[in-house]
């Protein structure tokens, strides 16, 4: 069915593919490693990334090459390369496959990484739930140390990288780069304060760099074939490569599907995933996970690129695209999404803890028919209070779905606050003595 | 002012071969004539302590293995721990309790974790719950009174497009339907383990041979 | 980074323009120009954490709010506080954080001081929530300090100050976003140093005190600054009475050189003063009873009775013992009352037990009895070390700028210490240290010598000794060749590499601190222990380049007011020597009246002098001699000898009181002090010549192989962090933390006796015997034993008492004691 080539579900795709090494060389896997390793200078291998246009494929999309320069130049400890595995953005499963079914992909990856930031060590903090992908890795890790592709004086070029598994243990926001830190660290997931950034003050407090998985597994694939092949795939020149979108919801054929930057939602939808599952058309979608706003069908031609996304109110994120059919409430919608974002706050910044617990409630009540016509504004006013005013992203987050909800679908929010209104379910008291 | 650099320098490494659970917690065991958890996974906690240069990073491994071994943390190892780490207890408990995958009190041999998330719920995970709730007759929070299974609800697990799916200890098991969540049930109830957990995860399976 | 610079910046604050250093925290440059930026959870002494979003602030060219807490000022910045966008983000933050909040300020003891109130009020909030507040169990965190969580707004202020500024910590913010709250490990009550810092910076009234729950509202308060009398830091305390009540201790941030820290002695301690035991009459023997009686009748009495002993026998049967808890005027009055009014040289005070020593040794070699260097060079220090201080304990503030220079400003630590590095939540210098040499109190001094010796034999030294001081070099090195790194080793049971490590650190640093504890000064090597550092010093070049010094540390408050005052036997006021011509005739003329002629008597001596009948009177201000000397001493027999003794005390003490004085006076010897002197380079030549020569071959000598036969303990008197000076055992809040004194003894040690916490021991040694409870500790070194100084009465009996020959120090606070299960 695919009318593009794949590139990193391509393995996988084939028939009797387990990604152990062996299936993993035969197609051509290591080579990019073998290539690079002392023949390519570190600070090339990064100009040949900065100039396949590849961006951050975790969520905020920033430009891998251009990041991986921030690190200073004349630093003399040691560096760090985490690879962000934590993958809990509801919406996205992606990681998860290509860490389980192609883990050599993701570790030449890594190793690649490392070389271009003069990194010797990295970790891959995986989320705790995921033991399978955990121990998948581990094994992979172990063959590849054997083959000498990790450990010391890989294929005998004298240079030395190490990979390690970190679990992670059920925080979403272990996600966040500086939370991730902090949890590898052994302390509680909390974000750090920016500036300064992980690239000069990381892991330990020394020069690091965070990745996401699939931004990793795009590396050997990248210097094998160049930037300029990488640069006219998708939707250039911001938004170049593949996305593999995780399609979720009401549609026939949910899964990852791999397509170039720029496919519109549409053809994902109806093309890839197979269409809505019965008969009742779209009601709304989210373009990037749990932290984008939703948008209506309207939105259904909207190339899923960086730019186009984000000019249609929402953000491409980590690629989840779910869909909902007519017939869902879309205040049920939030108050879900807004659950998740209630548990899993941090609790560190005022705006965020407290606004969470104070959304939710209201949610909770509108949603069971206790609402009043002003907590409405009430509502927008508290993510109004809450976005831009937090210690890191997931602020701006959490208010997504209220927001996008209350802008596109608010007749469903007063209609039942009328119907408690009628139901006289909240019966305003008068305040003082009679 | 503060030099930003201290965050780290608190702790420093030391040799892995001189660990010792200290010499309090060995004389109280020495005591009660059980083995501590230190003496008991000696090698697996060496190994873990070499990977990280600075040994606080040791703490949520090593928290996975006090769970692996008493099915929740007990407060004495995380006493031990703490001593191990040169840390103290609060540090660890701190860190212990922001987590949502350690358990401080025992939980059933197969703790069930079903994903209520939006993604799941879209596809039905309301209904697994309740299945549950009625097979099991516990509710989330709760476990059985055989001590066999524990409910939980969860958020979402990575499996979006698989749902509705539950965790039950280490395994994945996802398109759940009534049919599936009752044979499941009955091959943990006898054999410990059932065949219909996940593998390697890929959705959709690559189109075989028919076409 | 955000670390300051000598590089000033000029930036803009609502249209004023301030120039302040590179770094400076946006809300710190506000501040100077008078702009209060709301804050929650900032604090000066803690890193910027910025997570109550209170702070924001407009920048010029940055798309977002920014926290005036984590922003560095950098040049050209134009800041802007009073914008509507500002006020709305104030406002907002504020309801977000009332939301939660009960809103008990009606019984809420931070009422009237409370930062949320007060911002409240400012910004005259108002709330939509109308939605279920999350609730908390109270929680009894201790008999001293309670926590309501509901009130908490997770500024996480009191965390990071037990983790950063304390370096205990002992509280652990737990669980994860709104249901997040402070609390402490396991089941039993919290367990830690009890500085009081978190009641303190608490901005809300989420932790308390329990000592004065329910008490007060501020404004009933009257306060007063003073010094606090536990201890040699001499803290600057806020005092604040209801009436006549003492319902709070605590200290302003900024405040005294303690900066507003304290530690529980100081926060918890102030009912010492109002305990119903204090005398409030004067009492005299009558028929062998105390009787009380009036002012004037005592005074009439005590004047009448000294007139007839010196008419009868002489000003010089005439002798005086004060302690360095005493104001300088009081000190000073004591001693000019004894030297002109009765006309006798025996005078003594506690700087006697120890100070002394380090007094004597800074004499001779750097001709300054004060410290050279200030307070803030413990701070600036490159390398500091720290000889048998257990400052944590011992020194509690002192020991905080310790743990800043280490934690905050990298210096290196060098510690020779009885202590054990185990973390736990007390705090452990040890733990910090980067060359820690963990030596029983009495042989503090071979560690010592060790240092010396790796100093010399890797050419550590001052490239110039050898050549402008040919004899001391030779000689120092002839005698450090004649002890082996064997016998150090046998010693110490440190390797020689660690003392090469720890000599290089030292030698290889600018501004170099020796800090010397009591646990030195007060053991038998105290007077040539500090000559030993001192020699440290010389040989590297470190006594009197810039930052570099010998600090010792006191005890009492006023231990080196003491000294300056006059009331040590061998010192006229200004500490000048009593055997200066000159400098008699200088205060003879002062005070218009002759000095007595004899050298005088100190402390022990006077004793003897007492027990052989030759000291008929005595009066003693705020010591006493028979519960704190050793039995060997015979001080009971000495002073029962006396034809008159008077006391003045605040309580009756196993001395006997007899009159009473005020209540504890406040000054403090290293207050805001002037400019340290300089050492005095021609004292030092003088010294590097032939002063150096007197007790070289005491100090260095082979060293005996000592071995404690088995079944014993190194018993060891050490101070407690929560007992200090005479009154702590006497304050109901230091007492609910440490009620009585146990015995501290290793885990292993435990083993050994087979004894568990709560066990009974008996304890003898040649001298004597006593009965005690023992506690496991895993800070007590194997081997070692700890008893509370405050608690050891009976202890003082086991030991036996060396007299420093030059000094005059009376040294008792190590001995070998066998040690047995009781039931
Ligand atoms: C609340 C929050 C959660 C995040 N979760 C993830 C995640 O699960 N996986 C991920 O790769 N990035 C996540 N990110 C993005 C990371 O902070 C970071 O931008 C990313 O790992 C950088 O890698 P990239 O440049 O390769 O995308 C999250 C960010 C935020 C604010
Ligand atoms: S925005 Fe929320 S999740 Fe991020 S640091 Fe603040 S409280 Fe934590
Ligand atoms: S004071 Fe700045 S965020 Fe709290």
């Amino acid at each position: 069915m695919p009318k593009h080539e794949l590139i990193l579900l391509k393995n996988m795709m084939q028939p009797g593919y387990t990604g152990s090494l062996t299936d993993y060389e035969k197609t051509g896997g290591y080579q990019a490693l073998r290539n690079t390793l002392g023949k390519i200078a570190p600070a090339d291998v990064t100009t040949i990334v900065r100039k396949s246009g590849l961006r951050g494929r975790g969520g905020a999309g920033f430009p891998t090459g251009v990041k991986w320069g921030f690190l200073p130049k004349d630093y003399q400890g040691p560096r760090y390369l985490c690879c962000n595995a934590d993958e809990s953005e509801p919406g996205t499963f992606k990681d998860r496959q290509l860490m389980e079914r192609d883990p050599h992909q993701v570790l030449e990856g890594i190793v690649l990484a490392c070389y271009a930031i003069g990194s010797e060590t990295a970790y891959i903090y995986i989320r705790g739930e995921m033991v399978l992908g955990s121990k998948i890795l581990e094994q992979a890790i172990g063959e590849a140390r054997v083959a000498g592709y990790i450990g010391k004086n890989i294929l005998g070029t004298g240079i030395n990288v190490d990979v390690w598994v970190h679990r992670g243990a059920g925080a979403y926001i272990c996600g966040e780069e500086t939370a991730l830190l902090e949890s590898l660290e052994g302390k509680r997931g909390l974000p750090r304060i920016k500036p300064p950034f992980p690239a000069t003050h990381g892991l330990y407090n020394k020069p690091t760099v965070v990745n996401n998985v699939e931004t990793l597994a795009n590396l050997p694939h990248i210097i094998t074939r160049g930037p300029e092949w990488f640069a006219a795939i998708g939707s250039p020149p911001k938004s170049t490569g593949t996305r593999v979108f995780c399609v979720s919801g009401h549609v026939k054929r949910p899964g990852n599907y791999e397509v170039p930057m720029g496919m519109t939602v549409r053809e994902l939808v109806y093309e890839y995933a197979g269409g809505m599952r019965s008969d009742k058309p779209m009601k709304a979608f989210i373009p990037g996970g749990a932290s984008a706003p939703f948008l209506t069908p309207a939105h259904l031609d909207v190339k899923l690129d960086f730019e186009h996304v984000a000019a249609a109110g929402s953000m491409l994120g980590s690629g989840g695209v779910t869909v909902m059919e007519e017939g869902t409430s879309m205040v049920w919608a939030a108050l879900r999404l807004m659950e998740f974002f209630y548990h899993e706050s941090c609790g560190k910044c005022s705006p965020c803890r407290e606004g969470s617990s104070w959304l939710v409630q209201t949610m909770r009540r509108i949603s069971a028919k206790r609402g009043r016509m002003e907590d409405l504004e009430t509502l927008l006013d508290l993510c109004k209070n809450i976005a831009g005013r937090t210690v890191c992203a997931f602020g701006d987050a959490e208010v997504a779905p209220i927001q996008s909800t209350l802008k596109h679908w608010r007749q469903e929010y007063v209609d039942l606050i009328n119907e408690a209104e009628t139901a006289n379910l909240i019966r305003p008291e008068p305040v003082g003595r009679p | 002012m503060w030099s930003w650099g201290s965050v780290i320098g608190e702790t420093r490494a030391v040799d892995i071969r001189s660990l010792s659970a200290g010499p309090l917690r060995a004389y109280q065991h020495q005591d009660c004539g059980s083995m501590t958890f230190l003496e008991k996974y000696k090698d697996e906690i060496a190994d873990i302590l070499s990977r990280y240069p600075v040994m606080r990073s040791a703490l949520i491994p090593l928290l996975y293995v006090a769970q692996r071994d008493q099915g929740y943390v007990t407060e004495s190892a995380m006493q031990e721990i703490a001593h191990l780490l040169r840390l103290t207890p609060p540090q660890v408990y701190e860190t212990i309790t922001f987590y949502t995958m350690f358990n401080l009190k025992p939980v059933g041999k197969f703790h069930i974790q079903v994903c209520k998330s939006l993604m799941c719920a879209l596809v039905g995970s309301d209904t697994v719950i309740e299945w549950i709730k009625v097979k099991l007759g516990i509710a989330p929070g709760e476990s059985t009174a055989d001590g066999l299974f524990s409910l939980s609800v969860v958020e979402c697990l990575a499996a979006c497009g698989t749902g509705p799916m539950m965790q039950i200890n280490e395994d994945y098991y996802e398109q759940l339907t009534e049919g599936k969540l009752d044979r499941i049930l009955a091959d943990l109830r006898s054999t410990g383990t059932s065949p219909l957990k996940s593998g390697p995860f890929m959705w959709p399976e690559p189109v075989t041979g028919k076409g | 980074m955000p670390e300051t610079t000598s590089q000033m910046v000029r930036i803009t604050i609502d249209g004023m323009t301030v120039h302040v250093p590179k770094g400076t925290l946006v809300i710190e440059a506000a501040r100077r120009v008078g702009v209060m930026i709301p804050h929650f959870c900032y604090h000066p002494k803690l890193k910027p954490d910025a997570n109550c979003r209170m702070c924001l602030v407009e920048i010029e060219k940055m798309p977002k709010l920014q926290t005036a807490c984590s922003t560095p000022a950098d040049e050209g910045m134009n800041i802007r506080t009073a914008t509507t966008a500002v006020d709305d983000a104030h406002k907002s933050v504020l309801e977000f954080i009332l939301a939660n909040h009960p809103l008990d300020c009606p019984v809420c003891d931070q009422g009237g001081k409370c930062d949320l109130q007060d911002f409240s009020h400012q910004y005259t909030a108002t709330s939509r929530f109308v939605e279920t507040k999350r609730i908390f169990q109270k929680e009894y965190f201790s008999p001293l300090i309670e926590t309501q969580m509901n009130r908490c707004v997770q500024c996480l202020r009191c965390v990071r100050y037990c983790d950063e500024v304390m370096d205990v910590k002992a509280l652990a913010p737990v669980g994860r976003g709104t249901m997040t709250e402070i609390k402490h490990f396991g089941s039993h009550p919290l367990d830690c140093e009890f500085c009081g810092g978190c009641v303190q910076i608490c901005p809300v009234g989420a932790i308390t005190s329990r000592l004065s729950m329910y008490e007060y509202r501020p404004w009933m308060l009257k306060r007063a600054e003073t010094i606090c009398g536990y201890c040699g830091d001499g803290c600057q305390i806020t005092v604040q009475t209801k009436g006549q009540e003492l319902i709070e201790v605590n200290s302003a941030h900024g405040a005294g050189r303690n900066n507003g820290d304290l530690c529980a002695r100081g926060f918890f301690g102030f009912h010492a003063a109002s305990d119903p035991q204090r005398l409030t009459h004067p009492l005299i023997r009558r028929d062998g009873r105390l009787m009380q009686t009036t002012w004037e009748e005592a005074l009439e009495y005590v004047a009448g009775r000294v007139g007839e002993i010196q008419a009868a026998y002489g000003g010089q049967s005439v002798g005086g013992l004060i302690s360095g808890r005493c104001t300088n005027e009081e000190l000073y009055l004591f001693q000019k009352f004894l030297r002109v009014a009765v006309g006798t040289n025996h005078i003594d005070s506690s700087a006697r037990y120890g100070h002394v020593n380090g007094l004597q040794a800074m004499r001779l070699v750097q001709g300054t009895h004060r410290w050279t260097v200030t307070f803030d060079d413990i701070l600036d220090a490159d390398v500091l070390i720290l000889v048998g201080t257990n400052i944590t304990e011992t020194n509690p503030i002192t020991g905080l700028k310790v743990k800043e220079a280490v934690k905050k400003r990298r210096a290196t630590l060098i510690t020779i210490e009885s202590l054990e590095p185990v973390v736990d939540t007390m705090s452990n210098i040890a733990n910090l240290s980067h060359h820690h040499f963990r030596i029983p109190t009495s042989d503090t001094h071979h560690a010592i010598v060790g240092l010396v010796k790796a100093v010399l034999e890797q050419n550590l030294t001052q490239p110039d000794l050898a050549q402008r001081h040919p004899t001391y070099f030779n000689a120092m090195t002839s005698a450090l060749q004649q002890i082996s790194w064997q016998e150090i080793q046998t010693a110490t049971g440190i390797e020689p590499e660690a003392y090469v490590r720890a000599a290089k650190a030292a030698a290889g640093a600018r501004r170099v601190v020796i800090v010397a504890g009591q646990l030195l000064l007060r053991s038998e090597q105290g007077y040539s222990g500090c000559l030993t550092l001192f020699d440290l010093l010389l040989l590297t070049g470190k006594l009197d380049g810039p930052g570099c010094g010998f600090a010792p540390l006191a005890e009492e408050n006023n231990d080196q007011g003491a000294v300056e005052m006059g009331t040590v036997t061998e010192l006229l006021p200004g500490a000048q020597p009593i055997t200066s011509g000159t400098e008699r005739e200088r205060i003879a003329k002062q005070w218009k009246s002759e000095l007595p002629t004899d050298t005088g008597a100190s402390l022990i001596e006077m004793l003897e002098r007492a027990r052989a009948g030759s000291l008929k009177a005595m009066f003693i201000v705020g010591e006493n001699p028979v519960g704190s000397l050793p039995a060997a001493i015979h001080a009971e027999t000495s002073l029962r000898n006396l034809d008159l003794l008077v006391c003045q005390e605040l309580f009756l003490t196993e001395t006997a009181a007899k009159e009473i004085r005020s209540l504890i006076p406040g000054y403090s010897s290293l207050g805001p002090t002037p400019l340290p002197p300089k050492v005095d380079r021609s004292v030092v030549d003088r010294y590097l010549t032939d002063g150096y020569q007197r007790d070289l071959a005491t100090r260095y000598h082979p060293i005996p192989r000592a071995s404690r036969p088995d079944g014993t303990v190194r018993l060891e008197l050490t101070q407690s962090l929560f007992h200090s000076g005479k009154l702590s055992t006497r304050s109901k809040g230091l007492l609910q933390v440490e009620g009585s004194g146990r015995l501290r003894i290793s885990p292993s040690d435990a083993a050994r006796f087979a004894l568990s916490d709560g066990d009974r021991v008996r304890l003898s040694s040649t001298s004597g015997e006593m009965t005690t409870e023992v506690k496991i500790m895993e800070r007590v070194p194997q081997g070692t034993a700890w008893f509370p100084y405050h608690f050891g009465q009976a202890a003082v009996h086991l030991f036996e008492c060396a007299i420093d020959p030059i000094t005059h120090v009376p040294s008792f606070r190590t001995a070998t004691v066998s040690m047995m299960k009781v039931a």
